[in-house]
C-alpha cells in the first residue's frame, strides 16, 4: 500500500512576531487542507513536529492541536532538533502504514525569535552533548558546521568562495519565492566580506534564526482512489534515516555526515534509485550552513567526495544544471525554523512535481524529488524520495 | 509584550565519572576502556555501549596531539559573555581518543601537533585546553 501527500501548506517565513506558535500554524495547516480539497474532519491524526525550548510554550503541541481543531485526533509530539519536520512526515507516514489511520497531518513549527540571539546559540550549542561540549567549550551550531568546514577545506581544497557561491545561489533562488524569509540576491563580494561569525563560517554562510510553519497532509492510496485524490498526490517512494554521535568527538571524521550517506543508501534502495543525479528533477537540501550543502552534495552521491566545491562553483546545483537544489531558497534563504524545515521541503517538492513553483520551476523529466533533512550535525539524517 | 522570567539551572550528577572532574583539576585527562571488550570512550563513561558491561579502567590521555577540525567563535552563546573575545574549540586526536578543548592561540590548521593540559575558566568551570607545540609547528601537515 503505498502512502502519498494530497495536501501541502506553508507559512511566511521569517520574523514572525505577530503570531503566536498557535497562530503560526494554523497558517499552514489552513493552505494544506485548502491545497488537498477535503474536510478538515476526514483528518484521524496530527503529528506535531517542533524542536521548542526557544518559545515560551514549552509543551506546545497540545495547544496548537486544539488552535487548529484537531482535539482528539492526536497529537503525536516528535523532535529531531533541526529535523523535526522529517520525522513528523514519518511518523504520519508509518501511522497510515500501520492501518491505524488513513489522514494524518504532519504539521512542524517553530518560533525561534522569542528569545535573543545570544539564548539562542546557547539552545543550538547545548543541543550537541551539553556535559561535555556546552557546558565546558561554550559550543554553538555555527561553531559545530564551522569545524566541519575547517576540516573540508584542509582536506579537500574547499574555499571561502566556493562556500560563498552556495549562498549567493540560495538567495538568488529566494529572492522569487515571496514566502522566504531574505527575498534578495547578494553579490559574492558581499557574501565574502561579512563578518566572522564561527570562523570559516561567515554571516552569509550560515542560516538566520526564523519563525515559520508547513504541513503535509498524508493519506493512504485506498482513501486518496475514495476521496477521488489520485491526480494531486505525490507518493513517498523512498524514505530513509540514520543518526550518529551525540559527541563529535567520538566522529570518524569531519568532512561528511555519515547519517546522510546512511539514510541516503536507504532511500535510495527502497525507491530504486541508481543514479541520483540522472533520476531526480530537482532536491531540498539541508543548508543550514553553505558547507553543509557541500557535503551534502557528496554524501548524496551527487558528486564524488570532495568535490562538492566544485560542485557549485561549475553550477552544478542550480537551474539548469545537472540537478537544481533549494529551488526555493534552502534553509539559507527560505528560512530555517527547525520544526518546519522538513514540512517545508516536502512542500517545496510536491509544488515541484505538480509544476506549481511558477517562477521557480524545474524542468520535470523523472517526475521525482529528493528532501535531505539533518538533525544536528548529523545527530539525526532523513532522507525522502517522492514522485508521482 | 514579554513573559514572566523563567529561570532554568540544571543539577549535573557526575558521580559515576567524578575520576574525570577531579582529573582535570590534577592536571590529568582521562577516558575509560572497557575492561571487556576493549572499547574506548572519550567522553569517558562508564557503562560500555558495546557490550553492555559496566567495568572500565581510566587510562590518561597525554602526548601529542593532532587537530582535526576547529572553529573560532565570533558570536557568543548565552553563558559565555565571560570570556569577552573570540575563543577557539578544537577536536584533536590522541593515539585512538578525540578530545574537545579550547584551543590557546589565535587561528589554528588543521594537522598541527598540540599538547593537553588542564584549566579552569574565569566561571570554576575545568575544561581541556590544548596548548601549540611551538617550533614542532614549523612541521604542520
Amino acid at each position: 500500500m503505498r502512502v502519498g501527500i494530497i495536501g501541502v501548506g506553508c507559512s511566511k517565513f521569517g520574523v514572525r512576531d505577530d503570531v503566536t506558535l498557535q497562530e503560526l500554524a494554523f497558517e499552514a495547516v489552513k493552505e494544506a487542507i485548502e491545497d488537498a480539497g477535503i474536510s478538515k474532519e476526514d483528518i484521524e491524526m496530527s503529528v506535531v513536529g517542533t524542536a521548542g525550548t526557544r518559545s515560551y510554550e514549552l509543551m506546545p503541541a497540545v495547544p496548537i492541536n486544539e488552535y487548529c481543531g484537531f482535539t482528539g485526533k492526536g497529537p503525536i509530539r516528535v523532535e529531531a532538533a533541526c529535523a523535526t519536520g522529517s520525522a513528523a512526515v514519518y511518523t504520519a507516514y508509518s501511522t497510515i502504514k500501520s492501518g491505524i489511520a488513513d489522514v494524518v497531518i504532519a504539521i512542524g513549527v517553530e518560533k525561534m525569535n522569542e528569545v535573543d540571539t545570544p539564548t539562542s546559540l546557547a539552545v543550538g550549542g547545548r543541543s550537541g552533548s551539553y556535559l561535555w561540549e556546552f557546558h565546558q567549550y561554550g559550543t554553538t551550531f555555527p561553531g559545530y558546521y564551522a569545524m566541519h568546514a575547517s576540516a573540508h577545506m584542509a582536506r579537500y581544497g574547499t574555499t571561502e568562495k566556493q562556500l560563498a557561491m552556495v549562498a549567493v545561489k540560495n538567495h538568488r533562488n529566494a529572492a522569487k519565492n515571496p514566502k522566504a524569509q531574505f527575498q534578495k540576491e547578494i553579490t559574492l563580494e558581499k557574501a565574502l566580506s561579512s563578518r566572522y561569525v564561527a570562523y570559516p563560517l561567515r554571516l552569509f554562510d550560515c542560516s538566520a534564526i526564523t519563525d515559520g510553519s508547513a504541513a503535509a497532509i498524508l493519506a493512504s492510496e485506498e482513501k486518496i482512489k475514495e476521496l477521488g485524490l489520485k491526480d494531486q498526490a505525490v507518493w513517498i517512494e523512498g524514505i530513509g534515516y540514520s543518526s550518529d554521535t551525540a559527541n563529535l568527538s567520538k566522529r570518524i571524521d569531519y568532512v561528511g555526515l555519515k547519517a546522510t550517506v546512511e539514510a541516503s543508501r536507504m532511500a535510495y534502495k527502497m525507491a530504486k534509485i541508481d543514479d541520483p543525479v540522472k533520476q531526480l528533477d530537482v532536491a531540498a537540501l539541508h543548508d543550514c550552513f553553505t558547507i553543509a550543502e557541500i557535503m551534502a552534495y557528496e554524501d548524496l552521491g551527487f558528486c564524488k567526495k570532495g568535490e562538492g566545491g566544485k560542485f557549485i562553483e561549475n553550477g552544478d546545483s542550480d537551474f539548469g544544471g545537472k540537478i537544481p537544489v533549494n529551488t526555493f531558497g534552502g534553509l539559507k534563504a527560505k528560512g530555517h525554523p527547525l520544526g518546519a524545515t522538513g514540512v517545508g521541503m516536502v512542500y517545496e517538492i510536491v509544488k515541484q512535481l505538480r509544476g506549481e513553483a511558477g517562477e521557480l520551476q524545474v524542468d520535470l523529466k523523472n517526475y521525482k524529488g529528493l528532501t535531505h533533512n539533518i538533525g544536528g550535525t548529523g545527530h539525526f539524517g532523513w532522507v525522502f524520495i517522492l514522485g508521482v | 509584550m514579554e513573559s514572566r522570567t523563567f529561570i532554568l539551572k540544571h543539577k549535573l550528577p557526575i558521580a559515576r565519572v567524578e575520576k574525570y572532574w577531579k582529573g582535570l583539576e590534577e592536571g590529568k585527562v582521562y577516558g575509560t576502556v572497557c575492561k571487556i571488550c576493549g572499547a574506548k570512550y572519550y567522553p569517558p563513561q562508564v557503562d560500555c555501549s558495546k557490550c553492555y558491561n559496566s567495568e572500565v579502567e581510566w587510562v590518561e590521555i597525554s602526548g601529542e596531539g593532532t587537530i582535526e577540525c576547529f572553529t573560532q567563535l565570533h558570536s557568543f552563546p548565552q553563558g559565555f559573555e565571560f570570556v569577552g573575545r573570540p575563543y577557539t574549540i578544537a577536536i584533536a586526536k590522541f593515539g585512538d581518543f578525540k578530545v574537545m578543548g579550547w584551543y590557546e592561540g589565535d587561528i589554528p590548521k588543521v594537522g598541527e601537533k598540540v599538547k593537553i593540559k588542564t584549566g579552569k575558566d574565569e566561571t570554576g568551570v575545568w575544561k581541556v585546553y590544548f596548548e601549540p607545540w611551538g617550533e614542532l609547528n614549523e612541521h604542520r601537515l
